[in-house]
């Protein structure tokens, strides 16, 4: 059987081990994206919390995904816990990162004369300094969704959902005749996935970065 | 008209440097303003530099700012905050281990000397694949930042970005089909994986050298490769030693995946761990795994603070 035969004949588990897949690294993102910039908003405006921040965070990327979710599943047990949990722990330190320099950076200037026209601290962060910083922290969350696609290939290991299967069902099946139909094809649909993701983050960027500040 | 990049601004240095942020966007000095005989164009893109300098300048200075407050680089925190956490944890798992009841199926996972060699076998993964990584991937920045080869920068720089949406274990699983199980395929799947970021990095250090460095050099006489001995590889140090603590992080976690293809690691303990559905197992790979990947990074950082050159720090 060649590839696209392969691909034929199994194109529904395929299609829904993809959505699964998808909708996962989604999921988590929404997730850590709201954390993220929470604890961005949290932190900022004192180095030493926005310093521990960062210094979390990084430390947390640092733990290879296998052993942070062999560490899960002690505690939560097999499936979509330990993969949702991971997924959206590895998913915050782009998006604290640069929401904490997106908001730093912003041009205390204008902050200045947001407040000198009478806006309230939580219209000046809402309106003036997270629409300034909303580039950088759209970087961090593309940055974040690639790096979760490859980490949510492995969370299949602990029966997580998603195209990891594909891939971990070849490992298991090697010198078969479908090893290396089923790895290709777990492969390859994780980098399409990756690349359309991409390419809706330029969208969204296209749509939401305000027009004044548009490189 | 040719101008000497020293022609832009006038006033003697001291006063640049005192410029307070308020500035920026006020009036330019006299000798900027209109009248001194440029076109409206020329003018506009004089401006735009002069305002990028003293952005720069701004910068540098915040940086000395913050760096005058500690003077040594490498405090005492720094060196025993991390190993004492590591250290810590490790003890409390290995008293949690002394007390533990271990059934026949973990006791034999966790063997006399097996736990010894999966750690052995990890570092040497790591540590192999890190120095292939660097003596591939630095001098091909180097090369692709020269003269003719300059121009496929940007397509190696695209390359690594799509290998960055490449799923490590995806990659892994095809080298293990092609080349057979074992250590083999699991160090070229590490080092493919861990090249392209390292080389993307080196690229960006040697492509944001000051022009105006490089030009001086030539300028003095500088041979090529005196230019990029002594003037581009120094200032791109850091930028270089960040790409080699990449590296270094990235192939511990990817030598976890290494015993997917045969190839041993600690890795090899968490799997057994899931599988076999023994958490004592499973705990003891993942903590060990942790553990060297903490320290693994508290050393390079240390590295990364440690050889760089002096000259980049103190520019005042």
């Amino acid at each position: 059987m060649n590839f696209w035969e392969f691909v034929s004949s199994t194109h529904q588990q395929l299609l829904t081990d993809a959505y699964q897949h998808a909708s996962a690294v989604f999921q988590c993102m929404v997730v850590a994206t709201v954390l993220g910039v929470l604890i961005g908003v949290a932190t900022y405006r004192s180095e030493w919390a926005g310093n521990l921040a960062t210094l979390t965070t990084s430390t947390i990327l640092t733990i290879p995904s296998l052993a942070m979710i062999g560490l899960l599943i002690p505690v939560v047990g097999l499936g979509v816990p330990p993969t949702v949990i991971a997924l959206t722990l590895y998913g915050l330190l782009p998006v604290v990162r640069n929401s904490i320099v997106g908001l730093r950076g912003v041009d205390p200037t204008l902050v200045d004369a947001a407040k000198g026209i009478g806006m309230s601290r939580a219209a000046r962060l809402l309106r003036i300094e997270l629409p300034l910083a909303w580039p950088p922290i759209l970087t961090g969350i593309r940055v974040s969704t690639q790096m979760l696609m490859g980490i949510a290939a492995i969370a299949a290991y602990a029966s997580g959902p998603g195209l990891g299967n594909e891939i971990f069902r070849g490992i298991a099946s090697l010198g078969s005749a479908n090893a290396l139909n089923q790895v290709l094809a777990g492969t390859l649909g994780i980098i399409v996935l990756a690349l359309l993701f991409d390419a809706a983050y330029v969208l969204i960027g296209r749509l939401t970065i305000p027009r004044g500040i548009r490189a | 008209m040719r101008r000497v990049p020293g022609d832009r601004d006038k006033r003697p240095p001291k006063e640049r440097g005192t410029r307070l942020p308020k500035d920026r966007d006020t009036k330019l000095p006299q000798d900027e303003l209109p009248g001194t005989g440029l076109p409206d164009g020329e003018r506009d893109y004089e401006e735009l530099l002069a305002r990028e300098e003293r952005a720069a300048e701004q910068q540098t200075l915040g940086a000395a700012a913050v760096r005058a407050r500690e003077p040594a680089r490498v405090t005492w925190q720094k060196l025993t905050y991390l190993p004492a956490v590591v250290a810590a944890v490790l003890l409390a798992t290995w008293i949690w281990f002394a007390t533990a009841d271990l059934d026949p199926i973990s006791r034999n996972a966790l063997a006399e000397g097996v736990v010894w060699l999966r750690l052995r076998q990890h570092v040497a993964l790591t540590v192999i694949s890190t120095f292939f990584v660097l003596i591939i991937a630095i001098p091909l920045g180097i090369l692709l930042t020269r003269g003719r080869m300059r121009k496929a920068a940007p397509f190696a720089v695209a390359l690594a970005n799509i290998g960055q949406a490449t799923p490590a274990i995806g990659l892994l699983a095809l080298l293990v089909i092609w080349l057979g199980i074992g250590q083999k395929a699991a160090l070229i799947g590490i080092i493919i994986y861990a090249v392209l970021p390292v080389l993307s990095n080196t690229i960006a250090g040697l492509k944001a050298n000051d022009p105006t460095l490089i030009e001086a050099a030539r300028g003095i006489g500088m041979s090529p490769l005196g230019v990029l001995g002594k003037v581009e590889l120094p200032l791109a140090v850091p930028l270089i030693l960040a790409g080699v603590r990449t590296a270094l992080v990235l192939n511990v976690g990817t030598a976890t995946l290494a015993t997917f293809g045969g190839g041993g690691g600690l890795g090899d303990l968490i799997s057994t761990g899931i599988t076999s559905q023994r958490m004592p197992v499973l705990m003891l790979g993942s903590v060990l795994t942790v553990a060297l990947a903490l320290l693994v990074d508290w050393l390079a950082s240390l590295a990364e603070l440690g050889l760089r050159p002096r000259g980049l720090e103190v520019r005042r």
